[in-house]
């Protein structure tokens, strides 16, 4: 058995840590419109629209019981059948951006649902409209309650953007796969060096998770 | 001119049947006390009067806008009637100051630097001043209660309910509150309408006293001629039960 660092040569590494830029990039990209759309979504689930509440609610549920795998072949393999071409990237994006919109959204409306309900009587009476209601009083209350399941499911939108090597996105699972397939000894030395950059990943994602709930608490 | 306006109002829980036929008629700057055993309506009937509560028939008229109205906006009527509830229901992420500032930047869009001196007048008004900075979580159940009195008083409004203000609150507080509470009743020109079980608050501000129970309105008087002569049977157990404990 060779040296263990030497999969690590000059090219690999590079190769590598470009791998890790396209998970970061996927990663943060996903998580900030996943906020977006699954604290409106949220929104709407909780505010019981009449019709339009139970129909995005229906859409909802569908989504969150797919295998992620399969929207992300949809997106990339599927949408372009019906005109949309993205590229790789951006169908990962696409895939995780909605799936995880779906997941945040039952957070969003369980932490909306823990606000006392006496918060919201006191902004209405008080004067404010529906909407300044939610801005101002709720919504920042439910968030500090929500944090703590919002981290953990960012952590795994992290950990499944590993999932798009299955379409052949160059991100750090899928070079993974590329560097010891040049040579057996290299699998040990790489799976072992992957599996320390997805920890310090999120395991930091969590310490900065930390540092808001101190912060907000 | 009356400030706030029932006729043949109902409502209703599913098959509960918790208003039955109110008519009142409440004069802009009058003083009213509402009382009547738990169950009886009382909260109810004080909550439709800013649509936290929907009627089912009848009409209800608050400072000229109807409720019963899909088309009114009741946006306009909470402008100009502020409430304070048995469990204050302060902005639990804002400080002291900014709970009483942000109804009058947000609604009435006024001045920032006005708004400020206003709102630490209101302070100083119900004794908190040095409250200003705090959270509501620092604070005992009559300050907060101060507080969210200050935070009506803010939007200048026609008129204040008061929801059982001082019933969650320790027995050693409850005068600090009933006294902010007397002070407005005497000084401004507000119409008042106040849910409590505190009689001798009712005797000292009241103009008018209603007994509730069931649901329906079955007696109302001048505080004096309920206080001495009531002529309802259940309001006079009603009076003396309270005036036992």
């Amino acid at each position: 058995m060779s040296g263990f660092f030497d999969a690590f040569t000059g090219a690999n590494l590079g190769y590598l840590m470009g791998g890790l830029g396209i998970t970061i990039g996927v990663s943060v990209i996903s998580i900030i419109l996943s906020l977006i759309f699954g604290s409106i979504v949220g929104v709407v689930l909780f505010e019981r629209f009449p019709f339009f509440s139970s129909f995005v609610g229906t859409l909802n549920n569908i989504v969150r019981n797919l295998p992620l795998l399969l929207i992300i072949f949809f997106t990339y393999f599927a949408l372009p059948q019906f005109g949309f071409h993205l590229p790789i990237f951006w169908s990962t994006v696409v895939a995780m951006s909605v799936f995880q919109s779906a997941m945040l959204a039952e957070i969003v409306r369980g932490g909306l649902e823990a606000v006392d309900v006496g918060q919201f009587e006191g902004a209405r009476a008080n004067g404010l409209t529906n909407m300044q209601t939610m801005i101002h009083i709720v919504l920042p209350q439910a968030y500090k309650k929500m944090i703590p399941p919002i981290i953990s499911q960012m952590i795994s939108l992290v950990k499944d953007t590993s999932l798009a090597s299955g379409i052949v996105l160059a991100e750090l699972t899928y070079r993974g796969q590329i560097v010891y397939a040049q040579n057996t000894n290299f699998i040990v030395p790489v799976l072992i060096f992957m599996t320390v950059v997805y920890f310090l990943l999120n395991y930091g994602l969590s310490l900065v998770a930390k540092w808001f709930d101190s912060r907000l608490a | 001119m009356s400030m706030i306006e029932f006729k043949d109002v109902q409502k209703y829980y599913g098959d509960f049947h918790a208003l039955h036929d109110i008519n009142l008629s409440i004069d802009a700057g009058e003083t009213v006390v509402l009382i009547g055993p738990s169950g009886s309506g009382k909260s109810t009937l004080i909550r439709t009067i800013n649509g936290l509560e929907e009627i089912e028939e009848g009409q209800l008229l608050v400072d000229g806008f109807d409720l019963h109205d899909p088309k009114t906006d009741m946006n306009k009527i909470r402008k100009n009637v502020g409430m304070v509830f048995q469990h204050f229901n302060l902005y639990n992420n804002k400080s002291v100051l900014e709970n009483i500032m942000l109804a009058p930047r947000l609604v009435l869009k006024r001045d920032e630097a006005e708004n400020k001196k206003i709102a630490l007048e209101l302070l100083d008004q119900v004794g908190l001043a040095d409250k200003a900075n705090n959270m509501p979580s620092a604070l005992s159940g009559g300050q907060k209660q101060r507080v969210a009195i200050a935070r009506s008083l803010a939007m200048k409004p026609k008129a204040i309910l008061f929801d059982e203000p001082t019933s969650a609150l320790d027995p050693e507080m409850i005068g600090d509150v009933l006294d902010v509470m007397r002070d407005i009743a005497k000084d401004s020109e507000m119409t008042l309408l106040v849910v409590t079980h505190e009689m001798s608050f009712a005797k000292a501000v009241a103009d008018r006293v209603i007994f509730m129970a069931d649901g329906r309105i079955l007696e109302d008087s001048s505080t004096e001629v309920f206080f001495e002569n009531p002529t309802e049977p259940r309001a006079k157990k009603f009076l003396s039960q309270v005036a036992h404990h």
